[in-house]
Formats: structure tokens, sequence, C-alpha cells
């Protein structure tokens, strides 16, 4: 059974009037597909669930002019379906078409997966590739911080009490080009074991700003600065996309555990590496 | 405070229903024990395999995982409201006559998530519908006589 109070709230000033009169443990919920979960296998306390899913200004793509916007109530369905995403941030669509199930995509939300802070979060590892922007908002105000900036360690963020993800936007680039690629048990409903996420631009076959993200091979997703760096303005080859996927092994720290180990972890980043270039090679 | 009751309306298979449950009940409990509607099946609980696949304004979800309050105002779609033993849908007897069902427990949300797919895309091919479909798990029938189903019943339903 879940151990929670859950109330409907319409709006964010409605969410905080809830919260502030609450001293207990309290959790907003926005697709379900994770804290249902948790709940049920009794990883959290007795709580009050504030319902947001129907706050209207938490929903929603908007071309902002040099940025585009995108609420924290949004679907992997909306983020892998929506024509701006997969004109500006191709990876980030790729990725939301890859997370868990049809069914788990239709609830689960880009808000959520960010909250979650899992460092296998398939929308955070392409968000980081976006130079991404998370908006929070507490009964103090809103605060906007780097995606790089939120996260801690596995499932911790610097998130304060009662404070709510609103959104998260990103620079705008002409002809972006980018991918998501992980590797899991099964290809549905399985926790990625090691994933990487490409965001870059093609001129005359020379590829320029660069962002490789990684997921699942360290406590946050992680950047690969170093191929970052070798990458930029260089000419896309089959030996840069080897020497690539050699220098991209170096640069991260995963783990032994029940889904994979490290060893394994650290030689798939090269494999990775090499398959998200060539799939950037090869766009259409 | 485990015990307070919220007032929920949405629209269950073309009808509107109220009901005051616990707010800590998901969609399928409430369809299940308070509604009487029991062709949902509660499989993992946990929005693995899809038995509980109700759809909700037209898509594919998993009721285990959605809390009662979610569902205000929606339109939901159970099993029960796409045809019963007289008058069956085009999917459910295509199920049926290709023998896509030996248990059953998985059927009801197989049929939800191709119905959803044929309202979409009236033509899938096997990749489409594979994919749609990833999210049920069938263990006892295979996936060859599911796909031939819904590849049928795409015929007949168009």
């Amino acid at each position: 059974m879940i151990q929670a109070v859950v109330k409907r709230v319409k709006s964010i000033p409605e969410a905080f009037e809830k919260a502030s009169g609450h001293s207990g443990p309290l959790y907003y919920l926005a697709g379900g597909t994770d804290l249902v979960c948790k709940a049920k296998d009794r990883l959290l306390p007795p709580a009050l669930w504030l319902d947001i899913s129907g706050i209207e200004e938490l929903t929603g793509i908007k071309d902002e002019g040099d940025s585009i916007h995108i609420g924290s109530l949004v679907t992997h369905t909306a983020l892998s379906e929506h024509p701006l995403i997969k004109k500006y941030a191709p990876a980030l669509s790729d990725a939301a078409s890859q997370v868990g199930s049809p069914q788990i995509r239709n609830r689960g939300t880009i808000g959520g997966n960010s909250g979650n802070a899992s460092p296998a979060g398939d929308c955070v590892t392409a968000l980081y590739t976006l130079d991404t922007t998370i908006h929070l908002e507490c009964p103090a105000g809103p605060r906007s911080l780097p995606l790089e900036k939120f996260f801690t360690g596995p499932g911790k963020t610097v998130c304060k009490e009662k404070e709510i993800i609103t959104g998260f936007s990103f620079p705008k680039k002409e002809g972006a080009r980018g991918c998501f690629l992980k590797l899991g048990q099964r290809k549905t409903l399985a926790i990625s074991k090691v994933s990487l996420a490409l965001s870059c631009t093609l001129e005359v076959g020379r590829l320029h700003d660069v962002k490789i993200a990684l997921g699942a091979v360290a406590p946050t997703v992680i950047h690969a600065p170093r191929c970052e760096e070798m990458l930029a303005g260089k000419e896309l080859n089959d030996s840069l996309i080897a020497e690539s996927g050699t220098l991209i092994q170096t640069e991260s720290c995963p783990i032994d555990d029940l889904r994979s180990t490290e060893g394994y972890r650290c030689k798939m980043t090269g494999v990775l590496m090499e398959r998200a270039l060539k799939k950037v090679a090869l766009w259409k | 405070m485990l015990s307070e009751k919220v007032k929920v309306s949405f629209i269950l298979n073309g009808s509107p229903v109220e009901v005051e449950v616990p707010s800590h009940h998901t969609l399928l409990e409430v369809l299940r024990e308070r509604l009487n509607l029991t062709g949902t099946k509660e499989g993992c609980g946990k929005g693995e395999c899809g038995a509980c696949t109700v759809l909700m304004n037209g898509e594919p979800v998993c009721s285990c995982m959605l809390m009662i309050t979610q569902v205000e105002g929606a339109e939901i779609l159970t099993i029960e409201g796409l045809g019963d033993l007289e008058n069956p849908h085009p999917i459910q007897r295509a199920f049926m006559e290709n023998g896509a069902i030996q248990c059953g427990f998985c059927t009801p949300g197989f049929i939800m998530t191709a119905y959803a797919l044929l309202m979409k895309n009236p033509n899938p091919d096997r990749k489409q519908i594979k994919e749609a479909l990833s999210g049920n798990i069938c263990r006892c029938t295979g996936y060859m006589k599911i796909e031939e189903a819904v590849m049928n019943a795409a015929r007949e339903v168009k």
C-alpha cells in the first residue's frame, strides 16, 4: 500500500500554500513513474504528496527566440516527437524516445527524470550536451542554475525543501546534430549500464560545438572534456573517430554493480563514442 | 492521515463517473475494487509488464502507477469499453482467432496498447507493432501470434 495523502494542486502558489502548512515529509507528484514505484517498494516514509500534474504553467515546449524552454511536466513522448526538440536538440529527442517503455514515456516527465537524479537518467545525459539551465522555484522565489550544478550525487540534488523544478532552457544552435546511445540488458525497460549523448554542429566536414556526456559511469552524469576538446574544429574522419574511442575511455570512473562492471563500462564508452560520431557523420 | 478521501470525476468508457476514494489509491485499485471492472489486470504493479494498461486521453498508460488524483477530468478507456462477449472488438476477435491468448492475463493490456496504435497508425508494419507493444510482457503465448493478431486486426479495422 502507498503510504501517502495525495492532494491535487492547480498552481505553484497553491502548491506552496499547501506545503507551508505541512511539517512532515513532502513529495511532488508529476508523472509518478518513479515516485509510485519507490512508495510501493517502501523506500519512502509516509508523506504528503502534492499532485502537480495539472499545473498548466509547467507544461509545453516554447521557442523563446534565442533559446528553447521546456516545462518540467513535458513527457518523454512529447519530447521525442516535438519538432523544435528534433531540430535543436536531436540528442534529447533521441534519449526521450528510449526511456522505459511507451507507457512510461506517456507519463514520465523531464522534471521527474532530473529530480530523481539517477546517474543513469537518459534525458539528463542528453541535457548535459545542450548547455542547459534548470529553473527552480521555492516559496522565497525563483532561481536558475546550470544543470551541472544541480546534481551532487546519486539521487542527490541542490533542491531546497519545497522547491519545485519549473523547467529547462537551452540556447538554439542552427544545424544541430546529435544522438543518444545506451546499452542495457534489453531494449525496453532496462536501466542503462552505460549511455552517451553527443551534440555538435558540422561545418565543411569539421566538428564544432562538441558536447559529450556519459551516463551511469560516475556518481552523476559527467562530461567528457578531454574528448570534447580533442574533437573541436577537427575534420570528422575514420582516424579521428578511432582516436576519440580510445581517449574517452580515460574520462569516466565507473563502478561494479548489479547491472555491469567497471571494465565493461569503460570499454563501452569507447564503442558508444565511435558509434555516435559515425551517426553524426551519416546525418540526413 | 492516511485515510483522507478525495472526490475525482472523469470519463470512463464514454460515461462520466465520480468516485470518492482514499487519495492514495491508484486508478487500477479504483477500477478493480471500487468500480468492479476487473478486466484490467495487476501484474508487476510497477509499470514493467503492461498488464494494467488502459488508455488515458487516447494514450496507453500503466494504471498501477497512476494515482487517482491524476485522473481528474481525463478520458479513461478500459478493455470493458472496447467490446464484450457478444460484441467483441475486431482486435479482441483477432486475438482469439490467431491464438494470441493462452492464460489471457496479459491480453487486456496488449489489446489496449494495440488499440492505441491502430487509432494513430492504421497501417503499422511489424517493426512499428513491436515498438508499440514493447511495454507489454507475455510469458506464455510468445509474441509472434500477438503480432500476427495485430496485423490481422489492422486489416479488419480499416
